[in-house]
């Protein structure tokens, strides 16, 4: 079983070694194949402040296959699903190689959270948003960093507030409660046509039509 | 004084000869193996004894030694492409070995597979890159 000294001589290194920040947990004692990590949103991204969960899967054939991991935590980022957690970084797949950790996998991860590839998209709509909108985006990764990954007080009495949530323009929302609709229904209008502003929109009363009409069959 | 010997015991130690990277370092560095991460004086997770039942192998292309057995489960690999796992580059090994045993025998075969791998590979690639030229060519034409 060489999967399993290795895994334990991981385990122990990650433990006596504080500098690096990332941490590796059992989640039960007697099953070395399945783990959790836990490392911290790098500095000067929307992800900082933020301390991110990962699953951890250790295949039969490790360390000459990748382990597989998602992340726990809901994030927002262009390389990662933002319903599921699935990550696309190439050494999680076909660039593994044996001489890679867990450790080094998980801070792997954190230098992506650093540098996302929206052109290799693994969420097509995140990477959208980033490619479209920077400011925009960085803003609700900033949000979904507040909400899903502040250490502590995780399922917080604070109000969420649904527009921020999908990226979209506080002001659009208001547009239209003024008009009467009620908001879950703006919103989830809004996030099927896809619309997060009106920035870079180029005809806009058209579009205003667009949603009404929509807001008006779904309110029917 | 006189001292009787009744009985003794001979103890000795071994350990790989390895060159360390730094050439000015004479001390020996026991260092591990990356794939097992277990010293190379000690064996590979799967073997018993250390010494010549879990050899090591030298890199050629590159300065990176492990346990035969570790590099053959590694090269084994389709996803290997028969790359180093530390630098990436083609894994070739020293032939330094004066019995070549049927595991280097297998590591070897393992290695040319990986090659001839690349080699078809490499004749599709090359097709690829001709039209490429070819579209230059008529670009600046």
């Amino acid at each position: 079983m060489s999967r399993i000294k290795r895994i334990s001589k991981e385990l122990e290194e990650c433990r006596q070694d504080v500098q690096s920040g990332v941490t590796l947990e059992l989640n039960s004692e007697s099953d070395l194949t399945n783990l959790t990590g836990y490392f911290k949103g790098p500095p000067g991204t929307p992800y900082q402040g933020g301390v991110f969960q990962v699953d951890i899967v250790i295949p039969k054939e490790y360390p000459f296959k990748p382990p597989q991991m998602k992340f726990a935590t809901k994030i927002y980022h262009p390389n990662i699903s933002s319903v599921t957690g699935a990550i696309c970084l190439d050494i999680l797949k076909d660039a593994w190689t044996p001489i890679l950790t867990l450790k080094s996998s998980l801070i792997s991860l954190q230098s992506l959270l650093q540098s996302p590839e929206p052109n290799n998209p693994q969420d097509a709509e995140v990477a959208k948003h980033y490619l479209a909108n920077h400011k925009g985006f960085e803003e609700t990764a900033a949000y979904w960093t507040k909400l899903y990954a502040s250490d502590g007080d995780k399922f917080g009495s604070g109000a969420k507030n649904d527009a921020a949530l999908y990226g979209i323009d506080e002001s659009i929302v208001a547009q239209f409660e003024n008009m009467g609709f009620p908001r879950d229904k703006i919103i989830e209008v809004l996030r099927r046509l896809g619309v997060k502003s009106y920035n870079g929109v180029s005809n806009k009363a058209e579009l205003e039509n667009k949603i009404l009409e929509e807001l008006l069959k779904e309110c029917s | 004084m006189k001292v009787k010997i009744i009985d003794w015991h001979g103890v000795s130690s071994w350990h790989w000869n390895l060159v360390s990277d730094n050439q000015n370092e004479s001390e020996y560095v026991d260092e591990l193996c990356g794939i097992c991460r277990v010293a190379f004086d000690g064996t590979c997770p799967n073997c018993l004894y250390p010494g010549d039942d879990c050899p090591i192998v030298l890199g050629a292309g590159c300065s990176h030694n492990f346990h035969l057995h570790c590099i053959y489960k590694w090269l084994e690999q389709n996803s290997s492409k028969g790359l180093c796992p530390m630098c990436r580059q083609v894994f070739t090994y020293k032939e330094s070995y004066p019995i070549v045993t049927e595991e280097l025998t297998n590591l070897q075969n393992l290695i040319q597979g990986h090659k001839s791998v690349r080699e078809s590979g490499r004749e599709v690639g090359q097709e690829a890159d001709g039209f490429e030229d070819d579209g230059d060519l008529q670009m600046s034409a």
